[in-house]
């Protein structure tokens, strides 16, 4: 029979007469395959209008001024939330990169296994706790409880709490990651633990747990709620922790919803938003450089 | 980043083999900080100050089962006020649900393209993408929403949406409801698109972790790609979509800006998915300053945030849960 109906193409013959319907899993597959690309570009398509749409309304009126100035009535700049911004993000990253890490080396390295389990599982759902939670948990203790009023410190504790699962994860995975052969190697060479860590465990995991402190970074400095609720708004720059500050999402808050002919507000927005996404992509190209760096040194491809 | 947890190849974690104590000075102190320090445990320490916090805040006493109805009226806060968090938890549960169910959809099609189907170029291009995605704050997808989705779901998408659909429990409703375009739709599509980044990495991480044998095992019996991701790769990664899932839908009713932006702020009993709702994590945000301003308002909140952070606590646990009883029992079907 196939002999027969042979098209001169032995896949072709196998394609037609094996049993199982061969060619029509094989049209599912093809099938299947565009669909879900299909699905894939329907995602895309309003993620990158969004990036689109950013651009074009930030871009054209995107000077030195922006960055520059402060805000001052319905006009000027946005420097005091750069600034404000960074400040934020380099308290809380140094908060939540000391916590993360040296948590995340115990639960990996010292912690017995039960202890180790339920700091994984405590870190799990820390990470889960809304931000709004946090928010308010800075919101009471931070600026009512304390009397403080809004200000910028309670902020950066805050967020370096969001940001203290996301590094504590990155540090565990990395240091349980670490091959056993390294360890058992170490330990054959007569290493103390100490020396294990140091000089074995640690270079290893560094591109993981930095990428840990990136992604922390990245996710902390975009985020709204809890500096809404415990930084409070200025447009000066501070001069000291226990004052107000601005903050690049909190200038899309405030500014969002004025309505476009009343000042430049809404044009402050749009370029926070583009400065806030510039950013977004300057700490992943620079994970991506660092924790390759790494893999190379470890390689001993560079010094 | 799926959680981390002893990964497939059971590697023991923990002090097997056990090396010796360090002999340095230097060494010893430093040891005894990591070891003996009380820093090492602070992420739990750190939920627990949050909860605790909150509980010393709060008084449940004060409020008793009102806070569970629906009333919601507490202007000027007195003795004829009443603080429901019903119309607020219906939002909540809303729109998250919703969001979880389109984001499990898309983000499965997306991890699969990116594992299975795609060349590698494309694949790892658009792995780049979507991460980078992740990152994007949730307030600039508020004022995209805001400003250019609201006016055309108001004046385009929900009128027709309305005229074809009007049969579907929903979709019909009073045209009032439409409104400016801000309402529950607008907030449930923006949180899809949202979570997808982060379900998406989740599900591709776990269809990747699948072991090598078992898809050529599939590919090697004579099965398609198809065929493949449904038999072998689906069955075994369950774990990490479930665990997706879970998270997604733990993401999508904690997120308050982007929220407060779309959801039109009006607690009721939405006459169809295009009138305003509103969510306990936006009506926290939104209500800062009268909290600040009248001491009853902060204790309702703070009851409010508690149960945000339960709801949060249980889907996160129960996430926990079945992600590792799936990856324990790791069998093909």
């Amino acid at each position: 029979m196939a002999v027969q109906n042979s098209t001169g193409n032995p896949a072709g013959d196998i394609l037609r007469y094996s049993p199982g319907h061969l060619r029509l899993r094989f049209v599912i597959d093809k099938i299947v395959g565009w669909v879900l690309l299909l699905a894939f570009l329907a995602v895309l398509f309003p993620l990158a209008d969004m990036l689109y749409w950013v651009g074009e309304k930030a871009l054209p009126t995107f000077t030195m001024n922006t960055l520059t100035l402060n805000q001052v009535g319905t006009g000027g700049g946005l420097h005091s939330m750069i600034v404000g911004t960074f400040i934020i993000l380099i308290l809380s990253t140094v908060i939540a990169t000391g916590i993360g890490v040296l948590a995340g080396m115990y639960t990996a390295e010292f912690a017995p296994r039960r202890v180790a389990e339920a700091g994984r599982v405590a870190g799990y759902l820390l990470a889960g706790v809304p931000a709004i939670v946090l928010g308010y948990f800075g919101f009471y203790l931070l600026v009512i409880y304390t009397k403080w009023d809004y200000n910028t410190l309670a902020g950066a504790i805050t967020l370096g709490i969001f940001m203290v699962p996301f590094v504590y994860r990155a540090t565990d995975l990395a240091f349980v990651n670490v091959p056993h052969d390294q360890r058992e190697g170490a330990l054959a060479m007569g290493a103390s633990r100490f020396q294990y860590l140091r000089r074995v465990a640690f270079p290893i995991a560094m591109p993981t747990i930095l990428s840990g402190v990136f992604l922390a970074m990245a996710l902390g400095m975009g985020e709204t709620a809890p500096l809404v609720l415990t930084v409070g708004w200025s447009n000066t720059v501070p001069t000291n922790l226990l004052q107000p500050t601005g903050y690049l999402t909190g200038a899309i808050w405030n500014f969002y919803d004025f309505p476009s002919t009343y000042g430049s507000f809404q044009t402050l927005a749009f370029q926070a938003a583009f400065l806030l996404i510039l950013i977004v992509i300057a700490l992943n190209v620079g994970v991506q450089i660092i924790s390759e760096h790494y893999r190379r040194k470890l390689r001993g491809l560079v010094g | 980043m799926s959680e981390p947890g002893p990964p497939e190849g059971g590697v023991p974690t923990g002090a097997a083999p056990t090396l010796p104590p360090p002999e340095r000075l230097r060494d010893r102190i430093t040891w005894k900080m990591v070891l003996g320090s009380p820093v090492a445990l602070l992420p739990m320490f750190l939920l627990a100050a949050v909860a605790g916090v909150l509980l010393y805040a709060s008084d449940l006493h004060n409020f008793g089962w009102s806070l569970w109805g629906t009333d919601w009226n507490w202007i000027p806060p007195g003795p004829g006020s009443s603080y429901g968090i019903g119309y607020f938890a219906l939002g909540s549960v809303l729109t998250a649900s919703l969001a979880m169910l389109l984001a499990t959809v898309l983000s499965l099609a997306m991890a699969i393209s990116i594992v299975v189907y795609l060349p590698v170029i494309p694949s790892r291009a658009l792995t780049v993408v979507t991460d980078l995605l992740a990152g994007i704050p949730s307030v600039v997808f508020g004022i995209w929403g805001f400003v250019v989705l609201a006016p055309y779901f108001g004046e385009n998408l929900e009128p027709s949406l309305r005229d074809a659909l009007y049969w579907l429990p929903g979709f019909g409703g009073p045209a009032f409801a439409i409104g400016g375009g801000t309402g529950i739709l607008l907030a449930v599509f923006v949180l899809t698109i949202m979570i997808i980044p982060i379900t998406t990495a989740i599900m591709r991480e776990s269809l990747r972790a699948v072991p090598h044998s078992a898809i050529e095992a599939g590919l090697a019996l004579g099965a398609t790609r198809w065929e493949v991701v449904r038999k072998v790769r689906l069955p075994m990664a369950r774990a990490g979509i479930f665990g997706a899932l879970f998270l997604g839908f733990g993401r999508a009713i904690g997120e308050s800006v982007a929220v407060s932006m779309l959801i039109g702020a009006t607690p009721q009993l939405p006459p169809s998915l295009y009138a305003g709702g509103y969510t306990i994590a936006a009506y926290i945000l939104d209500q800062q300053d009268s909290a600040f301003a009248y001491p009853v308002l902060l204790q309702v909140l703070v009851e409010f945030a508690l149960i945000l952070l339960l709801i949060s606590v249980v889907v996160n646990i129960v996430g926990h849960r079945l992600t590792r009883g799936s990856r324990n029992s790791g069998t093909l079907n």
